[in-house]
């Protein structure tokens, strides 16, 4: 079979051979080239960062020290982007089993209505009408201007896909595993947690990818709820200084920049395998 | 295969059919999530919506009044709201094809990639834009897009030759240009995302099916539209109306691209919204809760819409 294709390639598809490979390869240049962009600006020297060279003629890894120790509130900084995106990936992918394993595997009364519920709630621009009243409400349980304040939305975001794609990866699981275990005397808890949950990694992974890339970079909300600069989160500090001056020159802004896109393509690159498997299983089919 | 099939459809049967007392504790599980629904996204919105039909003002101190309708009819009358909202769609109008039919080309070309490890390559450089945060891509290309040190004029002075230093193209700061900048951004924020989406659903289309029509004399062009663009058609239909509905209720690019220049091709009912409720006066939030829940309304008009267009006829 497969020679049959080669042989077939080589005798009509020389030049769509080359045209394919090209426009692939086109894509990938477009997608790299902006980030090999920043971060060949983040070691170039400060009077070169003026410039146009794409390749810096001196590379100065200065940068990174800088503004590690020089911009005082920075590590408070990348601290609050931690500690907001770890507390909410970890609630959010709990939540997400729960609800996961309730709209498939226990029964459940009213559970089409409650899933045509999520799936509509992907439809409407939630996180844009609710933004007016969470404002009031975090003031009213003063959360405003806090960084804890920020998991409460922050939750909310990716809550229904989370749940969703969990479902996803639940169905796939056998109906007898969860009958068996029920045989053997596990109530529906147990099941959840001894005999599934080894099961889930291929969603937990998902789930929390999708979370992580929410909330390590959300600008809205933050840039709304939060005012000082201790309380602020990498985005809003990244989106606030564009002065390209001082501690803000170009290649310091930059390293910031890398700092802070670099976790997730590790974490991504780490979990790949696990995050397409889980793609494929649950995300794609919503 | 059909006895096993059969055996869990009968169970899915009688554990559907009757519900207990008891089958009530299994809410439960949902009690996490719902905490979270109805405290900042269930009961907010409906905040905002009864809010809508007040002269709520956050920064005074009189308790706000009842004013019925008139929030609405003030934003059907407020030129502002138009042109918002027409700026919405021009974005929606440009962005959505592209960032359909790019990825499309694209993965029907990577799926016919056959070395192993080139495959996976594409993949994986297809993703990296996906793994990084929206607002971190928003501010990578604002510098991209700045007029003295940016690439993107970098490249189209020096290297293609197309403008001088002093001619180049503005592309921030309420210019006209500021649109297609954000549509270029956000073309390239989804490329590897939705070539993926699409990737998984080329894999479901049977491999045979390909061969089979080749063999019948099919080029590669009616290939593409007649067996791969059918298949593909649930997946391209729901991809559609949910980016649409992101493309028309976009904000924090606007904001960090453009501001708050009314002027600004940005400046939509969107960000018009923001600005009403946390920086004009006295942040005139009844106002804006009018405003948003119109354009949403508009946005679910035309949700509703597509997907009765697209619904599966089979």
């Amino acid at each position: 079979m497969a020679v049959t294709i080669r042989h077939y390639h080589r005798r009509r598809l020389p030049t769509g051979l080359i045209a394919k490979h090209a426009v692939i390869n086109l894509g990938v240049v477009i997608i790299l080239l902006p980030l090999i962009w920043v971060l060949l600006m983040s070691v170039k020297s400060l009077p070169e960062s003026y410039s146009t060279n794409f390749w810096p003629r001196q590379f100065d890894f200065s940068h990174y020290g800088f503004v590690l120790t020089r911009i005082q509130t920075l590590p408070q900084n990348m601290f609050n982007s931690i500690f907001v995106t770890l507390a909410t990936v970890a609630i959010t992918t709990f939540c997400a089993i729960l609800g996961g394993y309730a709209l498939v595997h226990v029964k459940l009364p009213g559970r089409m209505l409650l899933i045509w519920l999520l799936i509509a709630s992907l439809f409407f621009p939630t996180r844009l009408l609710s933004l007016i009243s969470i404002y009031e409400i975090q003031r009213q349980l003063g959360l405003l201007n806090t960084v804890v304040g920020l998991i409460f939305p922050y939750v909310t975001l990716n809550l229904a896909v989370s749940i969703l794609i969990m479902r996803g990866i639940f169905e796939q699981l056998p109906h007898e595993l969860v009958e068996a275990s029920r045989i053997d005397g596990c109530g529906p808890w147990r099941t959840l947690f001894l005999v599934l949950l080894p099961l889930l990694l291929n969603g937990i992974v998902v789930v929390s990818m999708v979370n992580f890339v929410g909330v390590w970079g959300e600008y809205l909300l933050a840039v709304t709820l939060t005012n000082d600069q201790a309380t602020r989160t990498l985005p809003v500090v990244l989106a606030s200084a564009h002065s390209g001056m001082g501690q803000w020159a170009y290649p310091r802004i930059a390293a910031v920049y890398v700092i802070a896109v670099t976790p997730g393509i590790i974490i991504f690159a780490l979990f790949q395998r696990l995050y397409f498997k889980g793609l494929t299983e649950g995300a794609i089919k919503l | 295969m059909a006895t096993v099939a059969s055996r869990v459809a009968s169970a899915a049967r009688t554990w559907r059919s009757t519900y207990r007392l008891s089958d009530y504790a299994n809410f439960l599980f949902l009690v996490p999530a719902t905490v979270f629904f109805v405290g900042w996204q269930i009961y907010p919105i409906i905040r905002v919506f009864v809010l809508s039909f007040t002269d709520y003002k956050y920064l005074e101190r009189n308790p706000p009044n009842f004013v019925g309708l008139q929030n609405y009819i003030n934003a059907l009358n407020d030129p502002l709201f138009h042109v918002g909202m027409l700026r919405a769609f021009a974005f929606t109008v440009a962005f959505v094809p592209l960032t359909i039919l790019i990825p499309l080309v694209l993965a029907v070309l990577i799926d016919r990639v056959t070395t192993p490890w080139l495959s996976s390559f594409y993949r994986i450089v297809l993703l990296i834009p996906a793994v990084i945060p929206g607002p971190l891509v928003f501010v990578l290309w604002k510098w991209l897009f700045d007029f003295q040190i940016g690439p993107v004029n970098t490249i189209l002075v020096e290297w293609l030759g197309l403008f001088t230093r002093q001619t180049a193209p503005q592309w921030l700061g309420g210019t006209p240009l500021s649109l297609p900048a954000v549509v270029i951004m956000e073309v390239w924020w989804g490329l590897g995302y939705h070539t993926m989406f699409f990737l998984a659903g080329l894999a479901a289309i049977p491999k045979d099916l390909s061969e089979q029509a080749r063999i019948d004399g099919a080029n590669e062009w009616q290939l593409f539209w007649r067996v791969t663009v059918p298949r593909l058609l649930p997946i391209l239909s729901i991809l559609v109306v949910l980016r649409f509905g992101t493309a028309m209720s976009v904000i924090d690019e606007y904001l960090i691209f453009g501001g708050f220049q009314r002027t600004s091709p940005t400046y939509t009912w969107t960000v018009y919204m923001y600005d009403l409720a946390f920086r004009i006066g006295d942040w005139l939030q009844g106002y804006a809760a009018a405003i948003g829940w119109l354009g949403a309304a508009v946005m679910m008009v035309f949700v509703v819409g597509m997907l009765y267009v697209f619904r599966s006829r089979d």
